[in-house]
């Protein structure tokens, strides 16, 4: 009970505050302000837009957009499969099956490396989480596919871009 | 097995004080031992239940009132008038000091070593490790190599615990490993031609506190945090060791011993532990079949209720890998046409062993030939299963039920599978492809052990819970359990399908053997029965 009258306290006290007519006016210069510079773009009359996809937008640093696997200096995947990039992504797009390496300086690596690029969201929690330094989310953003297959990149696809 | 904890009342008590705390606990007790009883866990490395104890990892060091240099809490016994403080200024430094120690050599190759997310040092190195390493030096190198057929050991990783060298010693009495070199460059080594090739070998696994003993048929397949966890019973032999079971996407990818201090200690063996390749096995039979065409598993239920409504009595041959709840089902079954009869078949005896620690393994390959004695008789598998046999072979039933279970096992022999294909309609339960399917009218796959919901009866007789490693909706197939009881629905003599448990409850009500039990107070360690079969010695119980 008590709770409840504090709550409808609460709410006549913001009642009498936003009836207040000098609030009110307060809201008035930044409105104008605002107006004003919509009025000045009008004015301007330069498009914002470009005309994609014959003008391409260079993406700022740090764009996340496709992923691909590193190789190391000698051509190798970067990838332990370590399931860390898996693990830390929230969208469970990332799916790897791990096997021996053949090389005597690694343990580990991936057999398979699929990323489902219809499920995957962007985050680059992926590349955040990996220890290796081996997967990273390139600036490209423009991945159209004709069919749900070729969205699944596996291992071979995220080497070679 | 392990020794019975008394709770009497003349269990003698020490007052000791913890942490500023005055508590009680029985005499003898260590003080790590006393400490988690009274909710305060001190790290260890060395330290295991079921061994003796090193005292040299030195994480677990205490602060107390009797020594001026903190003292080792695993191997340090509680006494009147101790006073030990956990979280002091001394004990954290020192804790915090051996930790560092214990991570100068490790390679951190977590993110490639299969114990990584249930290894000790790391959880340790989280609560006590330092945040970095002041260690510039160069990392000692240390041995990788196979130990034996399924185990490999990084040295780098080892922490020289002794953990498993104190197993080999004590538990399997086979003392393959030891320590080779000395100081930082001490390792677990095999001598040179003695692999480690004992029965108990893959428990060194599990009780490597870091990821230096590597099984060779887990390495590399899953990161354990991936994993789902199961409560499970081996059926592998009549011993019935508890075990976990964890899949991955629904397959079984490792089991791992479960403590049960009144069957398995915190052991299991090889054979059971690599057992389950098999479910995956080129000879695991997933397919219905009708007169050799492929049937659909809806279908296969309709055909199984049409030739059992058409037919007069019938012979059913169980095995003993069926729970007791199947068994309760096919009792019902029986009893719903008159003149039915129960036999069962037994597959061979396997090689026994027993290990110094009490561990052992039975003979007897199979989980449940307890419980089938205890719902069908004594003579279930002996003058019952001859007369069943006599009877098939002139003809007397012209239906035939069989259930031939176990991924382990080589199948019903010979004789059996010639009475079987010598009925005209012989429904057949199988896990596996073999001659005995030869000839059958219907074939439905069957569960292995491990896939089976419900209960099973040790040598001992003692009642256990096991469950399945299949996640519900996702059984490749109609379970015994489900298929029996669509069967009943369809013989009318049944009202509804019912879990394993309510299935359980019935058998409770109707046997006064299992009167008064049921799943939820069946618990971790199991129940022995109060009322056992014959031909199982009675021991010490108390239940």
């Amino acid at each position: 009970m008590a709770n409840h009258s504090d709550a409808s306290e609460e709410n006549q006290k913001r009642k009498t505050a936003t009836s207040d007519p000098r609030e009110k006016a307060t809201y008035a210069v930044p409105v104008a302000k605002g107006l004003i510079n919509t009025l000045k773009h009008i004015l301007r009359n330069e498009p914002n837009t470009i005309h994609y996809p014959d003008e391409k937008r260079t993406p700022y640093p740090g764009y996340r957009g496709e992923h691909r696997l590193k190789r190391d200096e000698l051509g190798r995947e970067k990838c332990v499969a370590c399931f860390m990039c898996s693990t830390a992504c929230p969208a469970h797009c990332i799916e790897i099956v791990a096997e021996e390496a053949p090389w005597d300086d690694r343990e580990k690596r991936p057999r398979l490396f699929n990323i489902d690029m219809m499920r995957c969201i962007y985050c680059g929690m992926c590349e955040e989480a990996c220890p290796c330094d081996a997967i990273e989310l390139t600036p490209v953003f423009n991945i159209p596919a004709r069919t749900r297959a070729e969205k699944i990149y596996d291992k071979d696809k995220l080497l070679s871009l | 097995m392990a020794d019975q904890q008394t709770n009497d009342d003349t269990v003698a008590m020490t007052r000791w004080q913890l942490n500023g705390q005055e508590v009680e606990s029985p005499t003898g007790m260590t003080i790590m031992e006393a400490a988690k009883e009274h909710g305060i866990e001190i790290p260890c490395f060395c330290y295991h239940p079921g061994l003796s104890i090193a005292g040299n990892c030195r994480i677990c060091m205490v602060e107390s009132n009797r020594s001026r240099k903190p003292v080792i809490s695993c191997s340090e016994k509680i006494a009147e008038g101790l006073e030990i403080e956990t979280e002091s200024e001394l004990a954290v430094s020192s804790r915090n000091s051996v930790m560092e120690f214990q991570l100068i050599n490790h390679p951190l190759d977590c993110p490639v070593c299969d114990k990584a997310g249930e290894c000790t040092l790391q959880d340790h190195s989280y609560k006590h490790g330092p945040d970095r390493s002041r260690f510039v030096e160069d990392k000692n190198i240390r041995h990788t190599k196979e130990l034996g057929p399924s185990i490999s050991i990084w040295g780098n990783r080892c922490i020289v615990c002794t953990r498993c060298i104190r197993f080999c010693d004590e538990i399997s009495g086979t003392s393959e490993l030891c320590i080779v070199e000395r100081g930082d460059r001490s390792v677990v080594d095999v001598f040179p031609e003695i692999p480690i090739d004992n029965q108990l070998a893959g428990n060194t696994v599990d009780i490597c506190p870091v990821g230096a003993l590597i099984s060779h048929d887990f390495k590399y397949e899953a990161r354990v945090w991936n994993m789902d966890r199961k409560d499970s019973v081996c059926g592998g032999c009549s011993r019935g060791c508890n075990v976990e079971v964890e899949t991955l996407d629904g397959f079984v990818k490792r089991l791992m011993p479960r403590e049960n201090l009144e069957v398995n200690d915190w052991w299991m063996c090889d054979e059971g532990r690599y057992g389950w390749r098999h479910l995956y096995a080129d000879d695991r039979l997933s397919q219905a079949t009708r007169d050799g065409a492929a049937l659909a598993d809806v279908s296969a239920t309709a055909a199984l209720e049409q030739l059992l409504c058409e037919s007069g009595p019938v012979a059913f041959l169980i095995d003993p890998y069926l729970t007791c709840e199947e068994m309760h089902l096919v009792q019902g079954l029986a009893a719903s046409r008159p003149g039915s009869s129960v036999g069962g078949w037994l597959p061979e005896d396997g090689n026994a062993a027993n290990f110094p620690s009490g561990f052992t393994i039975s003979a007897a390959k199979y989980p449940n030939r307890a419980g089938a004695e205890l719902i069908f008789g004594d003579q279930v598998f002996g003058d019952d299963a001859k007369e069943l046999q006599k009877s098939l072979v002139s003809s007397d039933f012209t239906t035939v039920v069989a259930f031939c279970g176990g991924h382990l096992s080589s199948g019903p022999g010979e004789s059996w599978a010639k009475s079987l294909s010598s009925t005209p309609t012989s429904i057949i339960f199988s896990v596996k492809n073999g001659p005995w399917l030869e000839g059958a009218s219907l074939v439905l796959p069957a569960t292995a052990p491990i896939e089976k919901d419900g209960t099973w009866i040790n040598e001992d007789g003692r009642l256990q819970r096991t469950r399945s490693c299949w996640s519900p909706g996702t059984e490749p197939f109609s379970v015994e359990l489900v298929r029996l009881q669509t069967l009943q629905n369809a013989l009318g003599i049944r009202g509804r399908s019912l879990s394993a448990a309510g299935i359980f409850r019935e058998l409770a009500a109707t046997h006064d053997s299992f009167a008064g039990h049921n799943h939820s107070d069946l618990g971790s360690p199991g129940l022995l029965l109060s009322q056992r079969p014959a031909g199982i010695a009675m021991d010490g119980g108390s239940e």
